[in-house]
């Protein structure tokens, strides 16, 4: 029956059961009181969020200066012109940036629902159990709804909650609603915050039904490559990120004993969720737990997002399961063109096919197998996972004789091809990296192969260059042609996702990581859409795990850096421990667990500093602006989700660096070092207004460069808390990075000097030296003290609060 | 005889149509008349310079003209290698044209907001939408492009040299000897 609240008369009602519900006893098992916010509507946290934009101006770069978006239309709004209906190009930008983060919560949110129906249904209504080790089990949940959920179906209110102010919040987009650019921020910084809830609740879900590592910093070590895929198997491909038919289609080839027959691989986050499976604390149900136990560790991770074209092109799959988000939707086409059947077993993508649910699974395979069609829909997640592995071993011989007869791509037609490039420059183009194509294809047909080796990993696969081409150059075909030794030697190793950060590492890291002596959190997440190839994604992770910083990866950035190798041959994941840790590097999980990160900071607000987290966003996200030193980056963001997420992660006041091809995303959240009166700070102990030094300087950032990324990541892990040995460790850092890249220091390192135990030791004598002659700074040389220059001095009981209700005695 | 550029006025990124108001490409005399006429010039170079290092020359003797540069990404490390920082300034590009944007900005020297930007060597996809956030909301600052390819957003460009570095250098010279005439 649908939910009832309120009062009720029981006069004539007879054989009724009446249970009491969940909410009184929320009162008995948790004693934090309820927070200002349980459940925020879109206007509850606007007065946090307009602190955010009042320090960090919002900033548009249009894509497109129109709207086209109701019959009035086209409308030019160029110059900051309104429209027909009176908006602006700044709002109508705030607009298409809500709508942009919308769809990034919505994909999340909606993944989160399909697990919750579908887990539900599977396993029943599991305990809420995170192990001994997380006692704060669901952070964002209970500081955003102010609830601890005890089972699954807890998760339902919340799911709903978010469902309800999405709908609120698109209502918003439409057209003669909002009208201001900073209001349209601000709804969109909700979503964000929504999006981050979408996300840890589908993790959870999935983390307690499938059983997978909770916070296991030694999770198994999972293979990872296309040339893991064992050829003389069957290969499985499940894509996506809704683990439900991959993990059916694993579970299936266990009771069956299929893994001498099948491999199953991964691409994108399915990819991560298939290698987690059965790898926590135990499964509630006896049975499943030993039947199934670490059968996580047999799945394969085939690749990320933007390996998903090569390997059709590199022949590494003989059957395709898509299921939700980041799927090329073009899937069909290759499927068919490279006869690979496909089953899409997921409502949100169905690709035109017919719905074979409900027949039988041998009529299906039968099908598929004689390639009477492409593909098929199937929407039982167990039946769609049996059809999946029995047509992948049925299918692999057929496919082998065809491929014999017709092979995808023979030395004849490589250099076919290649010679028929007339260096007509279209595909330079469009090619989103840049690679100078015509040259690569010229130097094939001379014989040359290696340019085509040396940018397969630049190549994000976008195939935009052979739509162009007015040859029909199958330019990714001669990719996989010349790279076909780099795609069977693709074998690397990454740990697999451990899911949330404990609480045990977070009073181990708070303290040095509020103080700065721990010079910051990195998290990498996502996507791979990256402006210079896969490598960077390395050379950013060992840059910050080198450095001591706690690096925490999620997604298809953390497959991506599992791809290289040191001197000995070990990935990044061999060469450091799995904590959540200084000079270690976890793997979290996959796109929707990157929740925890979130989480992380939440628990270091909760854990280490005992601030309530009930229904207390706003003062747990300024705890972590002014204290806690993190910084996103999201080198190879491509999709909307990448927007959510980053924008979820600015409204917890945690700054993001995105990549240069992010400026499509139109907005960012940029600080002016030239006003003094947006660094103003509250001192939390007595009320005063402290001008401090700007950090963090901006909350969200595009990075022309790595070295700039780098750079920049370093400088926005800089907090107002920090000690002076904290600061003098995060400096030292910001101004080596700035030596190594660019050749000289950063032109801003004085205004983050408080006091000169701030200073590097490296450089300090020489820094003390040029802030007096440069800067006019006064120094005491005997005591070797700065007497006047900063922009405040250390003080190392500053209690630094943007919130007036955290004073605690009014000046 | 000057480099023709205002030949195939087509965005590098083909897609990139952003609305009814497109640059127009500019010869190199009307380009190097405009930066020379420009009273709060500023030079904005990236990192692309690196892939083509001899760039690193023409902006310093852009540089030596007194226009003042802006080394955005890590280009600063080209010009520090080279000696030459003396009206060189390391900043962002994001942050430089949130800067830009502002009319009460007082500028890299702190006396004063620019009149004419000059971008060359920024990832085309960047550069583009940072002249776009400059046309769209700070109309006072003329934008103008001297890179290899067309740029759509700018005010002056030129059309697309990108695939004849002879003749883009060529170019570059040219606004160059204008400048200095």
């Amino acid at each position: 029956m649908d939910k009832m609240e309120g009062s009720f008369a029981v006069e004539d009602m007879q054989n009724v059961q009446i249970n009491i519900g969940a909410i009184v006893k929320e009162v008995e098992e948790w004693d934090q009181p309820m927070g200002p916010f349980p459940y925020p509507s879109i206007a509850t946290l606007r007065d946090w969020d307009f602190k955010i934009m009042n320090r960090y101006k919002v900033f548009y770069s249009p894509i497109c200066d129109r709207c086209t978006l109701c019959t009035y239309g086209p409308c030019d709004l160029t110059g900051n012109k309104r429209g027909a209906c009176g908006i602006d190009q700044a709002a109508q930008q705030g607009r298409i940036v809500l709508i942009a983060v919308l769809m990034g919560c919505t994909a999340h949110a909606a993944h989160g629902r399909h697990l919750y129906h579908w887990c539900l249904d599977k396993f029943g209504d599991l305990p809420f159990k995170m192990g001994d080790e997380i006692l704060v089990d669901a952070p964002l949940t209970r500081t955003i709804a102010g609830i601890k959920p005890k089972t699954l179906k807890d998760f339902g209110p919340v799911l709903g909650y978010v469902e309800e102010q999405v709908s609120q919040l698109l209502a918003c987009t439409h057209t003669g609603q909002e009208g201001s650019y900073l209001d349209f921020e601000s709804k969109a910084l909700h979503a964000g915050m929504l999006d981050s809830l979408g996300k840890e609740v589908s993790d959870l879900i999935q983390i307690v039904a499938y059983d997978m590592p909770r916070g296991d910093e030694d999770a198994p070590l999972v293979e990872c490559g296309m040339g893991t895929l064992d050829k003389n198997k069957a290969i499985l491909i499940t894509y996506g990120h809704n683990l439900a038919g991959s993990a059916e289609a694993m579970f299936y080839t266990e009771d069956n004993n299929l893994w001498d027959k099948v491999d199953i691989g991964g691409v994108c986050c399915t990819a991560i969720d298939n290698t987690r499976i059965c790898e926590g604390i135990g499964h509630p149900d006896k049975e499943f737990n030993d039947k199934y136990r670490m059968v996580g560790a047999k799945a394969k991770i085939a690749g990320a997002i933007g390996w998903w074209r090569k390997m059709v092109r590199g022949d590494c799959m003989d059957c395709i399961m898509v299921d939700e988000q980041c799927v090329w939707t073009d899937a069909i086409v290759d499927a068919e063109k490279y006869k690979v059947p496909l089953i899409a077993t997921n409502e949100k993508i169905m690709l035109g096919l017919p719905d074979r649910t409900n027949d039988p699974v041998d009529e299906i395979v039968d099908d598929l197998v004689n390639f009477r069609m492409p593909g098929v829909v199937v929407l039982d997640p167990v039946k769609a996972g049996e059809v999946g592995v029995k047509t992948a071993i049925a299918v692999k011989p057929k496919r082998a004789e065809i491929r014999e007869a017709d092979p995808f791509l023979s030395e004849e037609d490589f250099k076919k091809y290649a010679e028929s490039c007339t260096y007509c420059h279209s595909c330079q183009f469009v090619c989103p990296p840049h690679i100078k194509i015509g040259d690569v294809v010229r130097a094939a047909a001379e014989g040359n192969y290696e340019p085509l080796s040396t940018t397969y990993e630049i190549c994000v696969g976008c195939r935009r260059c052979e739509q162009v081409c007015p040859q029909d150059i199958p330019i990714l075909s001669l990719y996989a042609y010349a790279n076909r030794d780099y795609i069977r030697n693709q074998k690397f190793k990454m740990r697999a996702g451990r899911g949330p950060v404990k609480d045990t590492e977070i009073r181990r890291v708070g303290a040095p990581l509020v103080l700065g002596t721990i010079p910051g959190v990195i998290a990498i997440i996502g996507c791979g859409n990256y402006p210079n190839g896969t490598k960077e994604c390395y050379d950013i992770a060992r840059e910050f795990v080198d450095r001591g910083f706690i690096v925490a990866a999620t997604g298809c950035m953390a497959m991506d850096m599992s791809l290289y190798t040191d001197a000995e041959g070990k990935t990044i994941w061999e060469q450091f421990p799995g904590g959540f840790d200084g000079r270690n590097i976890c793997n979290i999980g996959s796109c929707v667990a990157n929740a925890h990160l979130h989480g992380a900071g939440i628990k270091v607000a909760t854990i280490f500093a005992g601030r309530n987290e009930r229904a207390n966003y706003d003062d747990i996200a300024d705890y972590i602006l002014s204290k806690v030193g993190a910084c996103g980056v999201a080198w190879g963001a491509y999709s909307q989700k990448a927007a959510s997420i980053a924008t979820g992660f600015n409204r917890l006041g945690v700054p993001a660096v995105v990549q240069s091809h992010s400026v499509m995303y139109r907005r960012a959240f940029l600080g002016r070092t030239d006003k003094r009166e947006d660094w103003e700070i509250i001192d939390a102990r007595d009320g005063s207004k402290v001008y401090c030094e700007p950090a963090p300087e901006h909350m969200l950032y595009v990075a022309e460069s790595v070295e700039e990324c780098m750079l920049m990541m370093a400088k926005l892990c800089i907090r107002p808390s920090d000690n002076n040995s904290g600061r003098m460790i995060k400096l030292t850092h910001y101004c080596d990075i700035s030596m190594k890249y660019f050749g000289c220091m950063p032109p801003d390192w004085p205004i983050y000097v408080r006091h000169a135990s701030d200073l590097p030791l490296k450089w300090k004598e020489d820094m003390m030296k040029e802030l007096e002659s440069k800067y006019g700074w006064e120094i005491d040389w005997k005591r070797k003290a700065i007497l006047s220059g900063p922009i405040r001095k250390s003080d190392v009981s500053f209690d630094p609060t943007n919130i007036e209700r955290k004073i605690r005695v009014k000046k | 005889m000057a480099v023709d550029t205002t030949k195939n006025p087509v965005p590098f990124e083909m897609a990139q149509i952003p609305g009814p108001e497109m640059a127009k490409a500019y010869n190199t005399a009307v380009i190097g008349a405009i930066l020379k006429k420009a009273k709060r010039p500023l030079l904005v170079v990236g990192a692309e310079l690196f892939e083509d290092p001899v760039m690193f020359d023409k902006a310093i003797e852009i540089g030596k003209t007194g226009v003042p540069i802006a080394a955005t990404a890590h280009s600063i490390k080209g010009f520090v290698e080279r000696g030459y920082t003396e009206n060189v300034t390391m900043i962002g590009l994001h942050p430089l044209t949130n800067y830009l944007r502002f009319k009460d900005w007082q500028g890299l020297d702190g006396k004063g907001q620019y009149d004419v930007v000059i971008f060359t060597g920024i990832f085309y996809k960047f550069a583009s939408a940072m002249f776009s956030a400059l046309k769209n909301f700070n109309r006072d600052i003329k934008r103008v492009s001297i890179d290899r390819y067309y740029h759509v957003n700018a005010d002056m460009t030129f059309g697309n040299l990108a695939f004849n570095p002879d003749q883009y250098h060529e170019a570059v010279d040219e606004v160059i000897a204008k400048l200095k005439a």
